[in-house]
């Protein structure tokens, strides 16, 4: 701890000056000493690297105390010397205090620690983190019983990710599979059932693209195959009936429209489309007052609907109903 | 160096007392002038007034019991009418009588009431006179050892008995430590070393670390009223009880002289027992028959099964406090290195015994238990006073007990806790209660109990001159310090302002100052009296005059300095006329008095002129 190391300390030159019995080797040290230890970790009080062990901490701590113990300077004049060798002797005892129980030391190792040590410490935990799942993976292939959970858990993160991706089918099927294997792994059964519904959802409304596409080029009746084909696989999206209901105005098959288009009423009462085409077929058929009801149920729902605004304009006003 | 400045080490015992010093490097104890290694502590003043110390007193104990006084050293720092002190009262021989404070004790000796420190003092400078004796030269520089358990008020007290035996005392030091330091005294080592020190009065236990030159005590406990007395009092008990039985209920407490022959006999009995298996207590003629009848004689056999059978719960109670203390620093009783036995009473095979079933080894006989203490002292007194740099010994010591304060409800907060390496210090903050409270009272307190009554009280100090301000809102923050000696210190500052509080204190035991000083100018007195120098006395007359001429002339030669830049340096030297003139009173030199004479004449006429401002100018003085 020569002040050479430490050539930013700025000395007093009053305290410098002091008439004291000290030299002035030791009374440089002892005014940076005095001055600096404030701001001292208990390692940097006794001059030790950052968490160095305690039974360093001891050597350190007597051989520092040897130097600035008041019991050094017995008889001999010291002036305001007196007060910081009294003040440094006890920061001293301090870290020697806080230091040399273990389990205090590793607490204010915690506390203290240099960004540089907190970053190295971070990386060796993630180190470690990598280092215990390849263990697990080890140790699950040795055992059937822990391979099976493992596998399980693997599974599940798999489909967890795959509905995340919207690969829902995939999802569906690792899920099932996670669930079937472990049955404690997570909530892990609603999350199967719902990838189940999304990839069903999914395939219907591929088929559906196709019909679109077949209807686009005119060829009606593979639409009207696939658009049955939709409405089979998901029977709970009446978006497929209403479409099949379309499918079949368009195509004249007034019979089959009607009965797509009521079940799809049945199946969805709040959705204006259903009704919108309902009224359309109804029209077509010429029902009249039951068209205009269910077009007018339509525009409740959804007053925006021009289709079945312009529907309603051109039907024949009775007042016989 | 130890040519120029002799130096000594004392242990101050409970009952006996030894002085040591260093001769080339090695420690060595100063046999008394009469050839003895220890000097029983113990004073008396005779039928023809004469005060006598040591053996002299030792000797004529018996026949004049009510005027020996001895173990000083249990009553000293202690209160009047503290249980201890009521203990005592009924057992000694000799009378104790409250001091004017009524705070502290005195003991009637030949019809004059000597306090405490006092008698100590007087078996000090028997000491002092053997070094001096030894060294055939003047001593003055001095380490007195004292128990570890020994309080504020107690080392007080021991350092004043210094002063007034004409020592300076450089250091108190714990007599386990310095035991310590004796045994690893030119040994490398690194041990954990425990001090098990059963003295004349009072027990001692230290656990330290020993290593590098360094004696670093982790924890100490006791009881500062365990020792070789008690065991003798048991042994008394006993054989007055059996002396009863025997002669119809004759009580021997009620015969004086009988008492102390007893007292002898059961101490010359318990240390033979430490060799052999049964002593015998013959005493003829101990008691007079009465109305005409044969005097009775006593006749007893003392085995050692007896007498470890009548002190069994006293070495329990050493063993407790050892348990307790080792607990206390978190150290296993396997974990110690090496057992040290220091102290008359661990030649006791009992007591022995006890140490290595605790411990479950062997204790050290490395040392001789009455004189390493002193041995210790004067290896500490050569290394503070001739230090030799890196090879030199160091003592970190603790404090034995807690130190706090009283706080409202009779309770006690500590402050320092016990086992805290000294010297240290801890500030504590007080604040005001009242509106525009101008003062605040703090009792200062130490010992281990929760409730403030049940530990002494060192002093009650008074903040004085607090600053104006509502209630809570002046801080003041009061600094207690706990020096190497183990002594205490207050200081206080206004923490919102940083000016410093004044503080007085009223010290409960001890002695006044000017107390001290009449005490320390009768012990003069005394020794003149004995040189019998006509020359001197006269010539320390006058210098007493002009010296408190001086003094009484020195705030007016301040406030004259104090308006005029000159003459600082002509008041410079006549300070240093005036502190030789001390010098040389103290050491009762003629000569040296003589040669300062012509000096202390001219300041005084420097001084005189500058108080009246209208004097000769301040010249160069001789």
């Amino acid at each position: 701890m020569r002040r050479d190391q430490n050539p930013g300390f700025l000395f007093d030159s009053e305290d410098l000056a002091e008439e004291v019995e000290i030299d002035l080797d030791l009374r440089k040290d002892i005014l940076f000493f005095a001055g600096s230890m404030a701001g001292w970790t208990h390692w940097e009080v006794l001059g030790l690297p950052w968490n160095a062990p305690a039974d360093r901490v001891r050597e350190a701590y007597l051989d520092r105390a040897k130097i600035f113990h008041p019991d050094r300077f017995t008889g001999r004049q010291l002036g305001s010397y007196r007060q910081r060798l009294a003040r440094i002797f006890q920061r001293l005892t301090e870290a020697r205090d806080a230091l040399s129980s273990e389990v205090a030391r590793a607490e204010y190792a915690r506390t203290t620690a240099p960004p540089e040590e907190v970053a190295r410490v971070a990386a060796r935990q993630i180190e470690n983190d990598d280092r215990a799942r390849e263990r697990r993976a080890r140790i699950a292939r040795s055992h059937p019983l822990v391979a099976r959970m493992v596998r399980a858990r693997e599974l599940a993160d798999r489909g967890r990710r795959a509905l995340a991706e919207e690969r829902f089918e995939d999802a569906a099927r690792d899920l099932h599979t996670a669930s079937a294997l472990d049955a404690g792994v997570g909530d892990i059964r609603p999350l199967a059932d719902q990838a189940s519904r999304k990839a069903v959802a999914a395939r219907a409304r591929e088929i559906w693209e196709k019909a679109r596409a077949a209807e686009l080029q005119n060829d009606l009746d593979r639409a009207q195959l696939l658009a049955e084909q939709a409405a089979g696989i998901d029977p709970g999206d009446p978006r497929h009936g209403i479409y099949v209901a379309q499918l079949a105005l368009g195509r004249g098959a007034l019979e089959t429209a009607r009965s797509r288009a009521e079940e799809a009423v049945r199946a969805a009462p709040t959705l204006a489309a259903a009704h919108e085409v309902l009224g359309e077929v109804l029209a077509a058929q010429g029902d009249t007052a039951a068209a205009r009801k269910a077009l007018t149920r339509a525009l409740e729902i959804a007053p925006s609907l021009p289709r079945a605004r312009e529907q309603l304009r051109k039907l024949p006003w009775s007042f016989l109903r | 160096m130890s040519q120029d400045q002799p130096f000594i080490g004392i242990d101050l015992g409970t009952t006996n007392s030894a002085v040591a010093t260093l001769v080339d490097g090695v420690p060595r104890l100063i046999p008394s002038r009469s050839g003895q290694s220890l000097t029983p502590s113990m004073v008396a003043v005779a039928r023809n007034g004469k005060r006598l110390v040591g053996q002299m007193a030792k000797r004529q104990a018996i026949t004049n019991a009510e005027n020996t006084a001895y173990g000083a050293k249990r009553l000293i720092g202690r209160r009047w009418g503290s249980l201890e002190v009521e203990d005592a009262r009924k057992v000694l021989p000799f009378e104790l009588v409250p001091g004017p404070e009524g705070s502290d004790i005195r003991v009637v000796l030949g019809g004059r009431a000597f306090a405490i420190p006092e008698l100590s003092a007087l078996v000090l400078a028997e000491l002092k006179a053997d070094a001096e004796a030894f060294f055939g030269r003047r001593v003055t520089k001095a380490v007195i050892t004292v128990p570890a358990y020994f309080n504020d008020g107690q080392r007080h007290a021991t350092k004043d008995a210094g002063r007034i035996a004409g020592l300076e005392v450089v250091r108190i030091i714990n007599e386990p430590t310095s035991a310590a330091l004796a045994y690893g005294f030119g040994k490398q080592m690194e041990k954990r070393v425990v001090v098990f020190d059963l003295g004349g009065g009072t027990f001692d236990v230290s656990i330290l670390d020993v290593g590098r030159s360094v004696y670093d005590v982790i924890a100490v406990g006791g009881d500062t009223y365990l020792g070789g007395e008690d065991f003798d009092r048991r042994i008394i008990d006993w054989l007055v009880q059996s002396f009863a039985e025997e002669h119809q209920g004759i009580d021997l407490r009620e015969d004086k002289m009988a008492l102390q022959r007893l007292r002898d006999a059961a101490e010359r009995a318990k240390v033979e027992l430490s060799e052999i298996e049964q002593a015998a207590i013959l005493l003829p003629f101990l008691a007079g028959g009465g109305d005409g009848r044969a005097a009775l004689h006593f006749d007893r056999q003392l085995t050692r099964s007896k007498l470890e059978e009548l002190t069994l719960d006293l070495v329990q109670r050493a063993i407790a406090v050892t348990d307790r203390t080792l607990r206390d620093a978190g150290v296993r009783p396997g974990d110690v290195d090496e057992v040290l036995l220091v102290g008359g009473m661990t030649r006791m095979p009992g007591v022995q015994q006890a140490v290595r079933a605790f411990f479950g080894r062997e204790p050290s006989r490395g040392v001789h238990p009455e004189e390493v203490v002193a041995l210790g002292a004067a290896i500490q007194a050569q290394a503070l006073l001739h230090p030799r740099g890196d090879k030199d010994i160091l003592l970190l010591d603790v404090t034995p007990q807690n130190l706090g304060i009283m706080l409202v409800g009779g309770y006690f907060a500590t402050i320092i806790p016990r086992n805290t390496t000294v010297p240290t210090s801890q500030a504590h903050l007080f604040t005001t209660v009242q509106d525009n409270q101008s003062s605040v009272r703090i009792a200062v307190l130490q010992g281990a109990s929760e409730k403030a009554v049940e530990n002494e009280l060192l002093g009650e100090f008074v903040l004085d001159g607090i600053r104006p301000g509502q209630r809570g809102e002046v801080d003041i923050e009061v600094t207690f310090e706990i020096s190497a000696e183990g002594i205490v210190g207050v200081s206080a500052r206004d923490s919102g302002t940083g000016t410093r509080q004044s503080i007085s204190v009223t010290a409960t035991s001890g002695l006044s100052e000017p107390e001290m000083r009449r005490i320390m100018d009768e012990n003069l007195d005394d020794l003149l009296a004995r040189r019998q120098v006509g020359d001197f006395e006269k010539l320390r007359e006058r210098t007493h005059a002009i010296l408190s001429e001086l003094e009484s002339l020195a705030p007016a030669v301040k406030a004259t300095l104090s308006r005029s830049r000159f003459g600082k340096d002509a008041v410079q030297r006549a300070e240093d006329v005036v502190a030789r003139a001390r010098g040389a009173l103290a050491d009762q030199d003629l000569q040296k008095l003589s040669a300062v004479e012509e000096s202390l004449d001219r300041a005084l006429q420097l001084f005189r002129g500058l108080a009246t401002g209208a004097g000769p100018a301040p010249k160069e003085q001789a």
